[in-house]
């Protein structure tokens, strides 16, 4: 289950609050040096929600827990602190900061690539969308290279840039992969290549929050390495617990609103949203492919409609299983970090293992 | 291969009544029998009562979808 607040109660509330509150202000530094109309469109899509500078949601869901504003950079942060807990605040949140305003521009271009209304397509519109990103993508290096000013060894700031750029390749291969799949029947496409591509987007980014933090901390390779694959697991495990759970959401809104639409020149029945505009997440390939035996097997009497719920209904529970796995391997790798030094409990949070 | 052991148990327990309800009454025996490691293992117990009882699926377990 997801950590909630109760559970986490051996951490200090106010710790988390203080280290958001250094987060802010750094942030606030780093805009500081953008023109006014810019930066009143940056500080707009750094308020959306979850981000750092978001208000706090007081609406009551039992569904979900209470969370910090900002679990990116506090993420980096943390794991900073916690192989170099003297770490100098101001080089730590720097390069925290930097995680937020890069996480920050690239679910800017999501939105845009995917055609999602989001609060912030909705309010500014789409050119402003992207000229933000590219000012978000401009000010996570600023913010990397301005820990040169802690005299920061520069072989540590190549590094930290280093694993920037790696992802953001990375990342940009699977948003490409990704929106290259969305005009391939399902039926092409293999469960492989859907952990490929949630392991290449959600997956790169979660590694990058980590391994910066690692570096940023001092960490030798081989811890680096260890904090980079917990990340890119849980990555992979957060991306298939969405693409269930979404799912899962939209069968139980619309129990009766399977609705026959033309895909490859055949009729298949259907869900809106997603499944509509083609999106290969794990669930709906596994669903095709137990149809593809359903119908080998022509054993049962059902109509289409009702079969490919059931299908749905049946990928889904696999993908959540799936995404048990990676949690679960996630957690094996958080056991060896922790054979050195256990994580505090803010992190431990964070992670939600 | 972990994720194919999974999916494909899944399936078989959805189209086989008979593993179903064993599955229900006794899901150690019937996790014992498949051999999966410890980490298939612990995932399969967590499906349990909605491979078995069509429960709903549990609350998203992570949060960072923002």
């Amino acid at each position: 289950m997801a950590p909630e607040m109760s559970d986490a109660s051996q951490f200090s509330v106010s710790s988390m609050a203080a280290q958001q509150n250094i987060l802010r202000e750094r942030l606030h530094r780093l805009l500081a040096t953008l023109h006014p109309l810019l930066q009143y469109d940056v500080l707009q899509a750094l308020k959306g929600a979850g981000k750092l500078l978001s208000q706090p949601d007081t609406e009551i869901n039992s569904l979900a827990p209470i969370l910090p504003a900002g679990i990116w950079p506090l993420l980096t942060l943390l794991i900073a602190q916690h192989l170099s807990p003297d770490i100098h605040p101001e080089y730590a949140s720097s390069v925290a900061v930097a995680v937020e305003c890069f996480v920050c521009a690239l679910d800017l271009l999501d939105d845009v690539e995917d055609d999602d209304q989001t609060p912030i397509v909705r309010a500014i519109g789409i050119p402003r969308v992207l000229n933000v990103s590219t000012a978000l993508l401009s000010l996570t290096h600023r913010a990397i290279l301005s820990v040169a000013e802690q005299a920061v060894d520069p072989a540590i700031i190549i590094r930290l840039l280093n694993a920037l750029h790696e992802c953001t390749l990375t990342a940009t291969s699977g948003q490409h992969r990704d929106l290259l799949a969305e005009s391939r029947s399902a039926r092409n496409f293999s469960h492989e290549e859907c952990i490929e591509i949630a392991s290449a987007k959600a997956g790169s980014i979660m590694r990058l929050a980590c391994r910066l933090g690692a570096i940023c901390g001092g960490a030798d390779d081989t811890l680096c390495d260890r904090f980079s694959e917990l990340g890119e697991l849980l990555g992979i495990a957060h991306q298939l617990d969405n693409d269930c759970h979404d799912l899962y959401y939209l069968l139980q809104d619309e129990k009766d609103a399977v609705i026959p639409v033309e895909a490859s020149g055949t009729t298949r029945t259907s869900i809106k949203s997603d499944l509509k505009r083609g999106k290969k997440t794990l669930p709906v390939v596994l669903a095709e492919e137990i149809m593809a035996a359903l119908q080998k097997a022509a054993e049962s009497s059902d109509g289409e409609s009702k079969r490919y719920r059931k299908a749905l209904q049946e990928g889904i529970i696999a993908t959540w299983g799936i995404c048990l796995l990676y949690r679960e391997r996630a957690r094996e790798r958080l056991q060896e970090i922790e054979v050195q030094k256990p994580v505090s409990p803010e992190l431990l949070f964070l992670l939600g293992i | 291969m972990e994720e194919l052991q999974i999916q494909e148990f899944v399936h078989r327990v959805s189209t086989d009544e008979v593993l179903r309800k064993e599955l229900a009454t006794s899901p150690d025996t019937v996790i014992m029998r498949e051999g999966f490691s410890p980490r298939v293992a612990r995932v399969i117990m967590r499906l349990v009562p909605h491979l078995a009882m069509e429960k709903s699926l549990e609350p998203s377990l992570y949060f960072w979808s923002n």
